[in-house]
C-alpha cells in the first residue's frame, strides 16, 4: 500500500452496489482513490493495519467511509462500534449506507454515533445522486478537525 | 323430767310461731322450687336452642369449607388463565418480532437486486447507447420501468404490513386542517385540474398520521379515477349518525362496477388495468385497516362511468 491519499473506503458486500457506487462516484469526479473492501473485518483490518493489510499506514486515514449494515460476519453496526470506539478512527465520517428504512438498526447507527444514515434509492437515477451527493458534501463542503 | 308450769304455758305458742315459721319456710321452698322449675324449664329451651345454633353452625362451616374450596379452586383456575394469558403474550411478541426481522429482510434483499437490475440497465443506456436502436431502448426503459414498479410494489407491501403492528395515537384530529394540507400535497405530486369541494368537516379523534395516509389514498384516488372527465369534481362530506362520523369522498370519475365492489379492498386487487390507471392495489387495503384499526367501517358505492363515493365512519 503506498500513501497516497485515501479519499473513500467503501465497505459493501453486494458487489452489485459497490460496482454502482464505485462508478456514480467517479462519474462525479470523486473518491478517486476509493478502497473498496467486502465485509466487516477487511474494513477493520485496512483501518488498523492488519490481516492482509499488515504494514499499512494506518495514519492514512480515509476522508469517508461508506457502511453497509447488513453484511455476513462482522456487520456494519459492529464495525461502526469499533470505529467510533478507536482515537485513531472515531473522526473519520462514517455514513452507513443501507438497503431499507425498515432497519430496527437506525437509530442504534445514530447512538454508536453514524454521522449520517441513508437509505438506498432503488431506482439508479437516485441512487447515482445520493452517492454522489454524499460525495461531494463529505469530500468538498464539509471541514474536517485538522 | 320436771316442768315449769309458765314453761307449760309457753308451750303451745312456741309451737304456734315455730308452726307459723315452718308454713313460711315451706312456702319459700315452694317458691324456689317453682323458679328453680322454670330457671329449669328456661335452661331447657337455652339448650335446645344451643344445640340448635350449633347445628346451624356446623351447617354454615361446612359451606364455608366448601366455598373456601371453590374459591381454591377458582384462584387456581386464574393462575392457570393468566399463566396462559402470559405464554400467549410472549409467544404473540415473538411472532411480531419474527414478522418485524421478516420485513426488513424482504425490504432489504428484494431492494438490492432491483436496484443491480435498474442499474445495469441504465449503465447499458449510458455506455452503450449507440449500440441500441429505438426498439432496444424502448425495451431497456420497460426493464427499468418494471424494476421501480416492483420498488413500490416492495414499499407499499411493507407499509400495509407495518400498519397491523402499529399501535394508534388518538388525539384531536381538524379533518378541515388535514384535508386542506392533503389537498397541497397531492397537487405537488401530481398537478391536476380537478375541482375539489368542501364545507366544513367535523373533528374527529383518531392517530393523525393514519388520518392523513387514509385521506391522501381516497383524494388521490378520486382525483385519479375522474382525471379523464372534462370536468373532474371531487366533494368531501362529513356528518353526525348516532356515535359515528360519517365522511364520504365522491368523484364523477369512471367509477366502478357494485359487482366487484368487495373486491375493492382486497390487497393486490384493482378493478382497472395499470395501463388505465397506474396504482399497486395496495392503497385502499391500506385505508381499510387504518379505518377498522380505529374501529370504524369503510364502504364504497359507484356505477360504471358514473364516478364513486367512499365512505369512512369513525366512532367518535
Amino acid at each position: 500500500m503506498n500513501n497516497t491519499e485515501i479519499e473513500v473506503l467503501l465497505v459493501e458486500d453486494n458487489m452489485n452496489d459497490a460496482e454502482l457506487a464505485i462508478r456514480a462516484l467517479s462519474k462525479s469526479k470523486i473518491g478517486s482513490n476509493l478502497v473498496h473492501v467486502k465485509d466487516g473485518s477487511s474494513a477493520i483490518d485496512f483501518l488498523f493495519g492488519k490481516g492482509l493489510f499488515a504494514g499499512r499506514n494506518i495514519n492514512n486515514r480515509p476522508k469517508l467511509i461508506l457502511l453497509d449494515l447488513k453484511m455476513p460476519k462482522m456487520d456494519g453496526i459492529e464495525v461502526l462500534t469499533i470505529i467510533k470506539d478507536n482515537e485513531l478512527t472515531k473522526k473519520i465520517p462514517v455514513v452507513v449506507l443501507t438497503s431499507s428504512k425498515e432497519n430496527p438498526d437506525i437509530e442504534r447507527a445514530y447512538a454508536l454515533g453514524a454521522n449520517s444514515y441513508i437509505v438506498k434509492p432503488v431506482e439508479f437515477d437516485g441512487f447515482i445522486r445520493a452517492v454522489s451527493e454524499i460525495g461531494s458534501y463529505w469530500l468538498l463542503y464539509n471541514q474536517y478537525p485538522v | 323430767m320436771f316442768k315449769h308450769p309458765i314453761d307449760k304455758e309457753k308451750e303451745p305458742n312456741e309451737l304456734l310461731i315455730a308452726n307459723q315459721q315452718l308454713a313460711f319456710q315451706y312456702e319459700e321452698m315452694e317458691k324456689r322450687i317453682t323458679e328453680l322449675i322454670i330457671a329449669n324449664k328456661e335452661l331447657l329451651i337455652q339448650n335446645v336452642e344451643k344445640e340448635k345454633r350449633t347445628e346451624e353452625l356446623i351447617i354454615a362451616n361446612k359451606e364455608l369449607i366448601f366455598q373456601n374450596r371453590e374459591k381454591e379452586a377458582q384462584a387456581e383456575e386464574l393462575i392457570a388463565a393468566s399463566k396462559e394469558v402470559v405464554e400467549r403474550t410472549t409467544q404473540l411478541e415473538s411472532a411480531n418480532r419474527e414478522l418485524e426481522s421478516f420485513s426488513y429482510s424482504v425490504s432489504h434483499d428484494l431492494r438490492a437486486p432491483l436496484r443491480a437490475v435498474n442499474g445495469y440497465a441504465r449503465i447499458l443506456e449510458e455506455d452503450y447507447n449507440s449500440l441500441f436502436d429505438a426498439e432496444g431502448k424502448r425495451l431497456l426503459g420497460e426493464v427499468q420501468n418494471n424494476a421501480k414498479k416492483m420498488g413500490t410494489l416492495i414499499d407499499d407491501l411493507l407499509s400495509f404490513s407495518r400498519l397491523g403492528r402499529k399501535e394508534i395515537k388518538k388525539t384531536n384530529v381538524d379533518m378541515n386542517v388535514l384535508t386542506e394540507a392533503v389537498l397541497i400535497e397531492i397537487g405537488q405530486a401530481v398537478p391536476h385540474h380537478a375541482t375539489i369541494k368542501f364545507g366544513h368537516l367535523l373533528p374527529l379523534k383518531a392517530d393523525h398520521a393514519l388520518m392523513e395516509r387514509v385521506m391522501t389514498n381516497l383524494l388521490s384516488n378520486a382525483i385519479k379515477y375522474s382525471s379523464k372527465k372534462e370536468y373532474p369534481a371531487v366533494e368531501i362530506v362529513s356528518k353526525k349518525e348516532g356515535d359515528q362520523i360519517i365522511y364520504s369522498i365522491k368523484d364523477n370519475g369512471v367509477g366502478f362496477d357494485m359487482q366487484y365492489g368487495h373486491k375493492l379492498f382486497g390487497v393486490f386487487q384493482r378493478l382497472h388495468s395499470t395501463e388505465e390507471f397506474p396504482g399497486t392495489g395496495v392503497g385502499l387495503a391500506i385505508v381499510q385497516r387504518i379505518v377498522h384499526k380505529h374501529e370504524g367501517r369503510i364502504w364504497a358505492e359507484g356505477k360504471e362511468g358514473a364516478g364513486a363515493t367512499f365512505f369512512f365512519s369513525m366512532p367518535t
